[in-house]
């Protein structure tokens, strides 16, 4: 009887754990689709490599701009929040805002909808003309049916717009093409 | 007032561009020739044609203004059709339109001395071929066009065939420098670039073949060293205060790299390769009684107060009468215009024209960064002081008060680091003791100073022509969202090639209390609270290309 106990309070304990587990579906290369997403500017081409273990959630992204190429890497955690320096973003680099030197941005990661989508929350410092400030940025990337595109959603406090970048699943072999 | 009358008295006796409009008499009815171009400018097609009639424009424009060219829709420059109109209306020239080469070979082959061949097969030998065209009053054909030629008279002065065979671009100018150089101008120098590929749009040549300059097309890129170490040498040897004129040549090397190479120098650039009819334009002064006279909203002394609201200013500082100003909509909303200072000197009907056909609503303004195109950062301390004393002289002239910087030498395009170092802001409140106060930047920036009252402003939005009007006003939303404290001053870049009707109806959208002010009321608010941080380039920002 007490092994039976034991075991529920195990699967009670471990249950939510296993609900929150991300897809792993979401793990390679997507390649951003322009034509169906908010205009770029000050970027060509976007691809981000996303690489989920255990909590840890890796994003590497490669950015053109006509001839000069753009790589970052940063990671964040579904079981603690981290603090990621110049927090990566799509963003519109035609505007005067800037990566608020020698700070970092307050990041938490959150598997919902059954491990479909991944929720990121960052507070980011930044530089503008007038001194620094924080953008409060939540991202959700979704799945989509089929698992062959990831919608990216990004909402800023900043802005009542908000941006929508779909990517579609590209496999490393074909990448460079 | 007498002073003030005298100081300008000085100013304009030191300008060689309008000494000959003080000169020149009371515009007499005089004829001249007109070609209408299409837009075929492909190697393979319209090119050699086109090549020759331009040299050839140089030559018959030598001793008075005789060919003038107007181009066709969607070429880069598109002043030429109106400044047409204004020649006609405002110095009374008649022109009579020739519509093909063989006509205008009768008109003007008295003007030259013979022909020189170059070979389209290896490019720079057409570079070449306009340095000996300048030199010994030579048209430039290809073989193909040798039969015309002799058809009017001229005879062969050199053939470039076979000469340039298998040989670099280095290996070919160092070539004709040898050849070329010492009885070429040593004050002014021709970068015939721009497009590579099957195109080439040498509308700048004119000028070059009556100037008797040097035309090359040298990379500045460092990983052509044999070329750069070339084009250094021609830069070393121009006189003191020279100008390149021309541009870069794309995919060769970039905007950025070529133009901080001739400010190193501290030379004057001068674009584009594409600029037409300098050879016409310069032998026209001003016409008799006119003056400049800027759309000034505030006096110099006054002082204003700013609210507690954003306050934009608009600003279009590529090469003026390339896009937006003979499009609709101008006038709707203030804007201000980086107009071309140098062209006092070489084109000032052009500038007389845009003067003339400004709204209340443009505001010209100085720059860019010197008497021409310069890059600040790398002008030679030795240089700064001369070169800025003759930027505030052609401002004083074209009645302008705010001064225009712009160093992309550190940028990549229009993205990145175009900060100003302290040392040279320092430099600029030296050298412009009457300036309302300077802007600073192409893409954003964060270069921002205010003293004695005169503020430095960068841009804090560029308007990409591309970017969706939904988003470009998302975009200025988001920064007045993010620069929270009141007042806000928010410059904008508007790219030349935007359309102001689709600016204006951004402007309808923003939220807030948001007013749209002439860029001398913006300077005038912006010094009376200062938001805005104070901050020059940080040595540890990132820097595209980090220069020789």
């Amino acid at each position: 009887m007490k092994r039976i106990l034991l075991n529920l309070l195990l699967v009670l304990v471990l249950l939510p754990l296993a609900a929150v587990a991300g897809d792993p579906v979401i793990n390679g290369r997507w390649r951003l689709d322009t034509t169906r997403s908010t205009a770029l500017d000050g970027w060509s081409t976007a691809d981000v490599v996303i690489a989920a273990d255990g909590s840890k959630i890796g994003f590497h992204y490669d950015m053109t701009w006509h001839t000069t190429k753009v790589a970052v890497s940063q990671s964040v955690d579904t079981a603690q929040p981290v603090a990621i320096p110049n927090f990566f973003r799509i963003d519109q680099r035609h505007m005067a805002v800037y990566a608020q030197p020698k700070s970092a941005a307050a990041v938490t990661a959150t598997w919902i909808d059954g491990g479909r989508t991944l929720r990121l929350e960052a507070q980011v410092p930044l530089e503008t003309s007038q001194g620094n400030t924080t953008m409060r940025v939540y991202q959700e990337f979704r799945l989509q049916e089929g698992n062959a595109e990831l919608v990216l959603i990004e909402l800023h406090n900043t802005r009542s717009r908000p941006l929508v970048y779909h990517f579609t699943k590209v496999a490393e072999a074909t990448a460079k093409k | 007032m007498k002073r003030i009358s005298l100081f300008l008295a000085l100013i304009l006796s030191a300008l060689p561009g309008l000494r000959a409009a003080e000169a020149a008499p009371a515009t007499p009815a005089r004829a001249a020739y007109v070609m209408n171009f299409d837009g075929d400018w492909k190697i393979a097609g319209g090119l050699p044609e086109k090549a020759l009639l331009i040299g050839l424009q140089g030559l018959a424009n030598r001793s008075a203004p005789r060919l003038y060219i107007v181009h066709a829709e969607g070429f880069p420059w598109e002043i030429t059709g109106p400044l047409e109109d204004f020649y006609a209306r405002k110095h009374g020239v008649k022109f009579t339109e020739l519509k093909t080469t063989e006509e205008a070979l009768g008109h003007f082959a008295q003007y030259a001395k013979g022909y020189v061949v170059w070979d389209p097969t290896v490019m720079p030998t057409m570079n070449v071929a306009y340095t000996i065209a300048g030199l010994e009053d030579a048209v430039v054909v290809t073989p193909a066009l040798i039969p015309l030629a002799e058809r009017h008279g001229l005879k062969p002065i050199d053939d470039l065939r076979g000469r340039y065979a298998g040989q670099t671009d280095a290996q070919i100018y160092t070539d004709a420098k040898r050849r070329y150089w010492a009885r070429c101008s040593h004050d002014q120098l021709i970068l015939l670039g721009g497009q590579r590929g099957d195109i080439r749009i040498p509308a700048i040549a004119d000028w070059g073949v009556r100037q008797k300059m040097f035309f090359h097309d040298l990379s500045a890129n460092p990983i052509h060293a044999d070329e750069l170490a070339l084009e250094k040498q021609f830069f070393s040897e121009l006189n003191p205060g020279g100008t390149i004129f021309g541009w870069h040549v794309y995919g060769k090397d970039t905007e950025e790299q070529h133009t901080t190479l001739i400010s190193t120098y501290g030379l004057k650039m001068e674009g584009l390769q594409s600029l037409p009819n300098l050879s016409f334009n310069c032998q026209f002064g001003f016409t008799p009684g006119f003056k400049f006279t800027n759309h000034h909203h505030v006096a110099p002394d006054t002082k204003l107060v700013a609210e507690p609201k954003v306050y934009l200013s608009f600003v279009q500082s590529d090469g003026i009468g390339i896009g937006v100003w003979t499009k609709p909509g101008r006038g709707r909303l203030p804007l201000s215009w980086g107009a071309i200072m140098g062209w006092v000197h070489f084109s000032p009907a052009a500038l007389e024209y845009f003067h003339e056909s400004a709204t209340p609503n443009d505001y010209f303004i100085g720059g860019l960064s010197g008497p021409s195109y310069m890059y600040p950062n790398h002008i030679p301390a030795n240089r700064f002081g001369l070169l800025m004393k003759e930027a505030d002289d052609l401002m004083k002239v074209l009645d302008e008060r705010i001064f225009e910087i712009m160093d992309n030498s550190a940028a990549d395009g229009n993205l990145g680091n175009a900060d100003l170092t302290k040392e040279t802001v320092d430099r600029y409140y030296a050298a412009f003791p009457d300036v309302a106060g300077f802007i600073n930047g192409y893409g954003p920036a964060r270069t921002r100073d205010l003293r004695d009252g005169r503020p430095l402003i960068s841009y804090d939005y560029y308007i990409d022509p591309r970017r969706p009007r939904e988003e470009v006003t998302a975009d200025l939303n988001e920064l007045i969202a993010l620069n929270s404290k009141r007042p806000y001053f928010l410059l904008v870049h508007v790219r030349e090639s935007n359309d102001v009707n689709s600016v204006v109806e951004v402007v309808n959208r923003l939220t807030g209390p948001v007013e749209v002010v002439p860029l001398d009321v913006f300077m005038k608010l912006a010094a009376s609270k200062q938001t805005y941080t104070t901050r020059y380039q940080d040595p540890t920002d990132p820097k595209h290309f980090k220069g020789y």
